[in-house]
């Protein structure tokens, strides 16, 4: 929402209800055409001024206060402007012209004061576009997407003329998973935006996410037709790739990794396809190429190293997962993966695995994903509820989510916890919890039905095992097609 | 929760946090670890098996397939055996499937009927009893059809299933087209069976599961799709890949007829599944026989019966179709049992290599958990796994597990030595606290014997009070693991003879009680891996010296037997009791 123009708007239509109101009636009208006139006028001095005398005798108007919030706000002082309609607001609440200057300032400071000024606004005016539309724009930039989307869709043909507005729309739509819905917002604006490549960017991104990859290629088209920047690049290898077109993914991969050699993030995304085509020394060779150019890139280094293990070469993985966290010791991430090599090392002998964790934890007490591995190690001895193991298992779990609630592994191992201890639901919450963030997840659909029959709320369960069972058959398909092909290493490797 | 090689995708792919499946390949796996194994208990255990198929006269080799590589999965399941008293001599005598190969049917290849000499040797009368066949059969099971006091056989096959009706005279007589069960249409996959009477007439119907719509002409071959590879190896492709097999049920009418009611019992409504071993018992004890189909890389399934001729399919909510976090696996084999002496009947199911075989314990209500990691069965997942039991081997009172295990893919070891063909069998001794405990050379050579085997079924061919094994090898002769139980344990069997229930008491449920313990037994006519066991129930007594049982017969009548002597068979008549032994002798 561009601030100037409803703040002009909003000025414009105070104005125009002050010179149409009957307020005068009240006021020595001479005083009040004064005020008015050099407002108007831009006489923001002169019209403070008049309006500070007026109120000396007539200290409990709030038209008054409204009008001196007016000329401060004409003089660039919104503190004192604020000030003055919240007075007007304290002699009259449900006044108007005070709620919308007060809800002005507060929504320029970019303040969530704005929105109970605004809300109170739509209940004297509940059509008032402007009003949803501001609060719409406030929820999204607060990350409350619900409220947001609720607003924007009420909001009307103003967003049109806002495509900041619009975007923020789709993106709250997408992050409530209204994917269609996200889709048709960035549709319109890439039709008032033809041009805008992030945005078509953004567009191809919602229609891979929603499934449709082949829009997102049409999408992208324009943009690859032409001369492509790396980011548009990526994101065609992996429309290519779910339109299951793998050799043109590593083509334009390829391609983008000569355009930029020194983009790790390309790299371990070539890593990536060849970790989903098992064609993990391919993997290896390509990073080991990014290497050579970025010696000193960690991320590269973990994803060599966990194509290394996927090769049963844990002393190459391990010294790889060492030399990440030597480059970057607060990544997390390479600790962990020490702490899983531990663990796939050491598959008979978990106390070890664990050890590994746990010295790992001391030095990174805040890292999520070390407390889950320690969670679902401690989870595979079976220990009976009640028991130290188990309860520090479940504890490891609770931390695991708490530090980090996106960490859905996390959420399962807890609701497998749960459930083992007859504590049905909470490990219902968890798995929902899960089937929030992947509403394909097929372990906590699992449990979910599992601890629903131990429940009196059994109704969900046929849906349930209806969405299982297409999650089990996607997973099976989608295997199927990262096995087509497996990815070889040409010769051309990038030379800048 | 496991954490797998591919668990490290969570890392690099920042993916969610759903399970990887090994589903890079035609069956499933979940590519698991074992857990660990506990510390040996210390405790001796008594049984020994020695296998004296040799000695015992079972030469032939079972016929499946290529021996070096195998271009179809119709090569590399292999079929069933069972024990079956077919002369009602008292002594069980043997009956062993076969396949062929696909460049011709060699001599050898037949199924084959041996005769128990009761000296511990069998004669080979297959000619003389009518039951030569050549083809690629895969199960068993044995039961009374027509109610005239001899078990008779039928067989499942890739191609034409068999019904062989028992004349009582040594001979059988082929009654497939009378009883009405020829197929129309293409060949289908018979794979699973079970005599089951599942509206309670008195009358065994037939439930056949089906494994994959197989054709020559449209199988893909080695290496042509990601599901014909495994770890890298070309091999053959399947089940995943592959169109499922429809299930079929047919209703005995009571005159050596079946009538096919698929459809009306709801049978057809579960078509996505690759059928395998059939275990009909009734599972939530309301007295009506409930149906378990074990099925590769799908979900398994549990009918449960309606009690009006129907069924309604609910593996997944009662938690015997999937892993306990929700994966499908290559159910092959069913052991059925009470490992925890609850009173209700438990299920082992054996799966694929890289995943643990499953233990779920029942609640009597047919609610299944599954416990496999809880009672430490989880420590064993080198092998792919076949036919399996329940069965207390060494008479203490407590049944053991036991599985015969075999790969699939002959060609892999040469390139994978770490994967063998050939593997030896797999005995976890129950503990008596609800877990078990991997034997491996503390219960004699036969266990550590590596054999590419598929079913397997268990009984007292010697009848000396203990339970025996016949294995199948793939293009083997057979193992018979003769149990040579040291001790004083003591032990009871229980034969049933229905009146009101069909004749071979088939889907009654037992329950004895002896010392401080009860455990329930199902006489199911397929278990294992598409196998018959000795269909006289077999209870380890442990120190008890008597027992009283419970039987619910399939008819609905209940009826208790105090004061069983241990260390006998005893043979109980529907509503007369104890009656005295046919043949039986020691």
């Amino acid at each position: 929402m561009n601030a100037n123009s409803v703040s002009s708007r909003i000025q414009l239509a105070l104005l125009l209800l002050f010179l149409q109101s009957g307020i005068l009636g009240q006021t020595p009208n001479e005083r009040v055409q004064s005020i008015t006139s050099a407002l108007q006028d831009r006489e923001f001095g002169k019209a403070l001024q008049s309006v500070q005398s007026a109120l000396q005798g007539s200290p409990n108007n709030p038209q008054l206060w409204m009008l001196q919030g007016l000329a401060y706000s004409g003089t660039g002082d919104s503190k004192s402007a604020l000030g003055s309609y919240q007075h007007a607001l304290k002699i009259s609440p449900d006044y108007l012209p005070a709620l919308e200057g007060a809800a002005q300032i507060e929504y320029e400071a970019g303040s969530k004061d704005a929105i109970p000024l605004l809300e109170h606004v739509l209940k004297i005016r509940p059509n008032d576009v402007t009003s949803h539309a501001m609060i719409a724009v406030l929820a999204e930039k607060n990350g409350d997407c619900a409220t947001a989307v609720s607003h924007f869709s009420k909001s009307g043909p103003i967003l049109d003329s806002q495509p900041e507005a619009l975007q923020g729309y789709g993106v709250c739509l997408l992050e409530l998973k209204q994917t269609d819905e996200a889709i048709q917002v960035f549709q319109q604006l890439m039709t008032s935006q033809p041009n805008d490549t992030r945005c078509r960017r953004a567009l191809a991104a919602i229609q891979l996410a929603a499934g449709r990859p082949q829009d997102a290629l049409t999408t992208l088209q324009p943009l690859l037709a032409s001369d492509p920047d790396v980011s548009t690049m990526r994101l065609a290898a992996a429309v290519y790739e779910a339109n299951k077109d793998t050799p043109n993914a590593v083509k334009i991969l390829r391609d983008a990794i000569v355009k930029d050699p020194r983009q790790t993030a390309l790299y371990a995304d070539f890593a990536e396809l060849a970790m989903d085509h098992q064609s993990f020394q391919t993997g290896v060779e390509m990073i080991d190429a990014g290497l050579k150019l970025q010696p000193g890139a960690a991320q590269l280094y973990v994803a060599r190293g966990v194509l290394y293990v996927q090769l049963a070469d844990y002393d190459k993985a391990g010294a790889d997962f060492e030399k990440a966290e030597e480059l970057d010791p607060k990544e997390g991430m390479s600790a962990a993966a020490q702490s899983m090599l531990a663990e796939e090392q050491n598959q008979s002998d978990p106390q070890r695995a664990l050890a590994t964790v746990r010295a790992k934890l001391a030095k990174q007490p805040q890292e999520a994903f070390l407390w889950y591995l320690q969670a679902a190690i401690l989870s595979q001895n079976s220990a009976e509820p009640g028991s130290t193991e188990f309860q520090q298992g479940l504890d490891s779990a609770k931390r695991a989510v708490t530090l980090q609630p996106s960490l859905i592994a996390a959420h399962n191992v807890l609701a497998k916890y749960y459930f083992a201890a007859g504590q049905n639901e909470l490990a219902v919450k968890e798995c929902r919890i899960v089937l929030e963030k992947d509403p394909s997840d097929q372990s906590a659909l699992y449990h979910l039905v599992i601890a629903l029959r131990k429940t009196d709320s059994q109704g969900e369960i046929p849906d349930l095992l209806k969405r299982l069972a297409k999650a089990r058959q996607e997973a099976t398909r989608l295997e199927g097609e990262r096995n087509r092909y497996k990815l070889v290493v040409s010769s051309s490797e990038p030379t800048k | 929760m496991t954490i797998s090689r591919r668990s490290f995708v969570l890392l690099s792919l920042c993916a969610s946090a759903q399970q990887l499946v090994g589903q890079d390949q035609g069956i499933a796996s979940r590519n698991i670890a074992a857990q660990p194994k506990p510390a040996p208990s210390g405790r001796p255990f008594n049984a020994r098996f020695t296998d004296v198929a040799k000695e015992a006269g079972l030469h032939a080799p079972i016929i499946y397939g290529g021996v070096d590589s195998k271009k179809y999965i119709l090569e590399a399941n292999g079929c069933g055996c069972a024990f079956i008293d077919y002369d009602n001599d008292g002594w069980m005598d043997i009956f062993l499937l076969s396949g062929t190969r696909l460049e011709g049917d060699p001599p050898e290849a037949t199924n084959r009927l041996y005769k128990n000499n009761r000296d511990g040797t069998f004669t080979d009368v297959t000619e003389k009893a009518g039951l030569k066949a050549v083809g690629w059969a895969n199960g068993v099971c044995v039961g009374d059809y027509n109610n005239d006091g001899f078990d008779d056989i039928f067989c499942t096959y890739f191609g034409q299933n068999r019904l062989y009706r028992n004349n009582g005279n040594g001979t059988f007589t082929e009654m497939t087209r009378e009883a009405g069960l020829l197929d129309s249409g293409p060949a289908r996959w018979g794979a699973g069976c079970a005599f089951v009477d599942y509206n309670r007439d008195g009358h065994l119907d037939l439930f056949v599961s089906n494994y994959i719509r197989f054709s020559f002409e449209h199988a893909p071959v080695p290496g042509e799709k990601s599901t014909c590879n495994w770890k890298g190896v070309p091999v053959n492709c399947g089940p995943r890949g592959l169109p499922t097999g429809r299930h079929s049920l047919y209703r005995n009418n009571g005159d050596g007829t079946f009538t096919e009611v698929t459809k009306q019992a709801g049978i057809d409504a579960a078509t996505e599944s690759y059928g395998m071993t059939v275990v009909a018992a009734d599972f939530d004890e309301d007295g009506w026989p409930d149906i378990f189909v074990a099925c590769d890389s799908t979900p398994s399934l549990l009918f449960m019966n309606n009690h009006d001729g129907t069924f309604r399919e609910e593996g997944v909510t009662r938690g015997v179709a999937l892993s306990d976090d929700g994966m499908e696996q290559a159910g092959m084999g069913v052991g059925i049992g009470d490992y925890n002496l609850d009173g209700h009947l438990d299920l082992f199911k054996t799966h694929f290599v890289s995943d643990t075989s499953g233990l779920y314990r029942n609640d009597g209500k047919a609610n299944f958990d599954e416990v496999t990691r809880a009672a430490k069965t989880g420590v064993e997942t080198r092998f792919t796994s076949w036919g399996a039991g329940m069965v207390d081997l060494d008479n203490d009172g407590y049944p053991d597990v036991f599985f015969v295990t075999g790969s699939v893919y002959p060609e892999v070891e040469k390139t994978l030595p770490q994967y063998p063909y050939k593997t030896p069998r797999v005995l976890f001794r129950n503990l008596g606290n609800g877990t078990f405990e991997e034997l491996e050379s503390q219960a004699g050579e036969g266990i550590m014997a590596a054999h590419s085997s598929r079913g397997c079924a268990f009984g007292d061919f010697d009848n000396d009070g203990d339970l025996d094994i016949l294995i199948v090898n793939m293009n083997e002769p057979p193992s018979l693991l003769r149990n040579d139980l040291q001790g004083k344990q003591n032990w009871l069997k229980i034969k049933l003879e229905g009146v009101k229930s069909n004749r071979s008491a088939i889907g009654a449920r037992v329950i004895a009680h002896y010392g401080n313990k009860v455990q329930a037994q199902a006489l199911v006519s397929q278990s294992s891996y598409y196998s018959c066991n000795d269909p006289r129930l077999h209870f380890g007594l442990g120190a008890s010296t008597e027992a009283a049982v419970d039987i619910y017969w399939p008819s609905g009548l209940h009826e208790r037997i105090q004061q069983i002597s241990a260390n006998q068979l005893v043979t109980i008549r529907e509503s007369t009791g104890i009656v005295p032994n046919r043949g039986w002798k020691r």
